[in-house]
């Protein structure tokens, strides 16, 4: 597997390096910005790529542009947007192209380095990443009738693991539950929620994750 | 005025006046019926000119129509030499007998501004005094004394004889020459008509319309005499009929003075309007009603900008002292408090002006804070939008500064102790040594980092130890060398201390980024309840006031009710002084 790391940090840039290809994922390019990342990707596309928001000239939202245009000409090639800030409105922008090969990660997560090993594996597989801290933002929030309250505990954990874009077989895994008790629990859930049930896993990511921003 | 001198001039009109009554009566001319309705109306001009005069005069000291009028008045009383029945008395009479006209065309060339101020008018009122005297010379050596109406003196005037083959061709000319003049005069008053303000006509209107018609006469009798060498009966007629008129002339212009008098109660009305509260700019309205100046603009005049501002609050620059508009300054006691800028005509009445300025004065002192309240208001408003400004620039910079610093310093501690983590058990020991390494030396870097925005953000010594401390601390850490040549002794009020360390450390700051000084002064002493606080630097100056740097610090300062100057002259160094008030 092949990625391409931006970031304008190169220290940050080399350590994350130095992690995916001792996980044995080779790292294609190295770049600062995000015109380098753009060109990169056209020049020879990787599996995946691997970057920052803020990135210069102007330090707002160059990474989040770059990774729309990655998405919208490249769709083969996942994108994971690493960010300082958990910001549901730029995890949700990056989701408007479809949920497939997605990712959107508090660059935190580093200090476990299996955990960004496994999105930039997620991603580049085709999956979806969500921030578990943007998650659980969106289900924290207050709603006037909320019918989040009405799930269980087991219930409520299984709809985190679906928002931040896990399988069925992830959430088993996960939750040390068997296949068919999960299935009940989203079947469950998704009658609560009054949702349309759907097997498609990026389908239920954004579905999950439009009921919570509602 | 000098008042002997105005009881001299007086006492010689009525003197002159006496002379020619008494000459009337002691002579023979007594008997003739036209000669003393002649005389008499000339004594009425001569008296109604003189008193009119007298009057003008003292009131409009620097206006010379009223000495022109009573030198009207006085030339008038020399035609009683035509009572002294003797050759000399004639030839004398003859040779001031057009003074008197001369004087009038004069004083109506000039009216009311009382000197020339063309070309044209200059040119005319010499030509006039030439056509007297010299004029009156020439006829008597060419003109037999026959034709100029001397029946006493057969032998010829000043004595000299001889035989006068010209007379006829030399008394022509001379009424070509009264002709032209009458035209030119004429030419004159329209012209001055048709170019005069709506101020200036009301105080032209009674002496222009006299003027003209006498202008016209002039013209007609000059006509007639030029064609019929003496018309006897039409003459004396022409004569009493402009008499009259001339009788009536000081008459129109004392009516005129009068009606300035009437306007003295448009004072009394403009008192009532000023009474009823009015909106800003009404009071300019007022005045320009009660002077009947249309195009009066009134304008404040602020201390502390050393500037005139409209009722807007708009910065005003007032016209040149010799331009197409005059300026009346309103005074409080010895300070201006406005300015009115008004047409020149106005300055024929000086009086007025003060009495409607001394009528409005608290009205518009009144305005005048108004319009300083507005301008202040206005500055007030920009200064808090720029203060709002800065400080959420100053937020971006402090979140921009985190994130890039140490935000990102922490992230690469989290990858360093992640990699770390993930070699226990698996990789060597110097591996591990290594990545801890990296850890540690990340977790000092971003104490560092973390200590110096804190710093940026608020000296903590400036609270714990005052501000002679911080600036030393400040001196401490700048890359350009420091002096601090003065501080206080003990602590001033926390605002006070923490703007004056501000004002420091951004002149600092400047002096170091922008103009790249090599050495720098700070000192901040006590002056009279005052922090003066002083930064200069070697460095190339030119540093713009406006700049967003600069503007902040001089809205600071102003918040205490402060001053800052920026003198930073291009290539010589700059420096920032700011005065701070220390009672807060």
């Amino acid at each position: 597997m092949r990625v391409v790391i931006a970031d304008d940090a190169v220290l940050f840039r080399e350590g994350l390096a130095k992690v995916l290809e001792a996980a044995g994922i080779q790292v294609a390019g190295q770049v600062g910005d995000a015109e380098g990342l753009l060109a990169r990707v056209r020049a020879d596309p990787p599996d995946a790529v691997v970057v920052d928001i803020r990135m210069p000239p102007t330090h707002t939202s160059e990474g989040l542009d770059a990774a729309q245009r990655i998405r919208a000409d490249h769709p083969d090639v996942g994108v994971l947007v690493l960010s300082q800030y958990v910001e549901p409105h730029h995890a949700m922008r990056l989701l408007e192209g479809g949920a497939r090969g997605v990712g959107y990660l508090l660059k935190d997560r580093v200090a476990d380095v299996s955990e960004v090993i496994d999105a930039v594996r997620r991603v580049a597989g085709g999956g979806s990443v969500i921030d578990p801290d943007v998650v659980t933002q969106l289900i924290g929030r207050r709603r006037t009738r909320d019918p989040i309250q009405e799930l269980t505990d087991r219930e409520r954990e299984v709809l985190a693991l679906m928002a931040e874009g896990r399988s069925n077989q992830a959430i088993c895994q996960r939750l040390y539950l068997s296949p068919k008790t999960v299935e009940a629990h989203v079947r469950s859930i998704f009658t609560h929620l009054d949702l349309a049930a759907t097997a498609d896993d990026h389908r239920r990511v954004l579905a999950v994750l439009a009921f919570l921003r509602r | 005025m000098n008042p002997r001198l105005r009881l001299a001039l007086a006492l010689a009109a009525l003197a002159g006046g006496l002379v020619n009554l008494a000459l009337l009566l002691l002579t023979d001319h007594g008997r003739s019926e036209p000669l003393v309705y002649l005389l008499l109306a000339i004594l009425g001009v001569s008296w109604s000119f003189v008193a009119a005069g007298l009057v003008a005069w003292s009131r409009r000291p620097r206006n010379r129509t009223g000495a022109l009028m009573v030198a009207v008045g006085l030339a008038f009383a020399l035609n009683g030499l035509r009572l002294v029945d003797t050759p000399l008395g004639f030839t004398l009479w003859f040779l001031v007998a057009t003074l008197p006209a001369a004087v009038l065309a004069h004083l109506i060339a000039v009216f009311p501004d009382g000197h020339p101020t063309t070309r044209l008018q200059r040119v005319f009122i010499a030509a006039n005094y030439a056509a007297t005297v010299p004029l009156a010379l020439v006829q008597l050596l060419l003109v037999e004394p026959a034709q100029l109406d001397c029946d006493i003196c057969p032998d010829g005037l000043l004595g000299i004889g001889g035989a006068r083959p010209y007379g006829d061709a030399v008394l022509a000319v001379v009424g070509l020459i009264d002709v032209a003049l009458g035209l030119l005069l004429l030419w004159i008053l329209v012209a001055r008509w048709r170019g005069a303000s709506r101020p200036r006509r009301r105080i032209l209107a009674p002496v222009a319309l006299v003027g003209m018609v006498l202008a016209v006469l002039y013209a007609i009798r000059a006509a007639l005499l030029a064609v019929v060498s003496r018309p006897a009966p039409l003459d004396v007629g022409f004569d009493l009929a402009i008499l009259t008129l001339l009788m009536l002339w000081p008459l129109g212009f004392l009516a005129g003075l009068a009606r300035i008098r009437l306007d003295r109660s448009a004072v009394g009305d403009l008192a009532i309007q000023l009474s009823e509260t009015q909106p800003p700019g009404r009071l300019e309205q007022a005045l320009a009603r009660a002077l009947h100046d249309p195009t009066l603009k009134l304008v404040y005049w602020l201390p502390d900008r050393h500037a005139f501002v409209d009722a807007a609050g708009r910065q005003v620059e007032l016209p040149a002292a010799a331009g197409d508009r005059a300026v009346t300054i309103v005074r409080h006691g010895d300070t201006p408090v406005a300015a009115m800028v008004h047409d020149p005509a106005l300055d024929d009445d000086p009086e007025l002006v003060r009495a409607v300025a001394a009528t409005a004065q608290m009205t518009i002192e009144n305005e005048r804070l108004q319009a300083e309240v507005r301008a202040q208001l206005e500055e007030v408003r920009a200064s808090r939008a720029r203060i709002v400004e800065f400080g959420d620039a100053e937020r971006r910079r402090v979140e921009r500064n985190l994130h890039d610093g140490a935000q990102q310093r922490l992230v690469n501690l989290s990858l360093a102790l992640g990699i770390a983590r993930s070699q226990v058990g698996t990789g060597s020991d110097e591996e591990l040594a290594a990545a801890l390494d990296e850890a540690a030396t990340e977790l000092r870097r971003v104490l560092t980092e973390l200590r110096e925005l804190a710093r940026g953000i608020h000296p903590v010594i400036l609270t714990e130890a005052g501000l002679g401390p911080a600036l030393a601390s400040l001196a401490e850490r700048s890359s350009v060398p420091v002096a601090v040549a003065a501080v206080p002794p003990d602590r001033l009020p926390p605002r006070v201390e923490e703007t004056a360390y501000y004002v420091a450390s951004e002149a600092l700051a400047n002096a170091t980024k922008h103009a790249g000084a090599t050495a720098v002064t700070i000192s901040a002493r006590r002056l009279d309840g005052e922090l003066l606080v002083e930064v200069s630097d070697d460095g190339v100056g030119g540093a713009n006031p406006e700049g967003s740097g600069l503007r902040g610090l001089a809205d600071r300062v102003a918040a205490l009710d402060g001053c800052l100057r920026v003198d930073s002259p291009a290539g010589a160094g700059t420096r920032i002084t700011a005065e701070l008030p220390c009672a807060w």
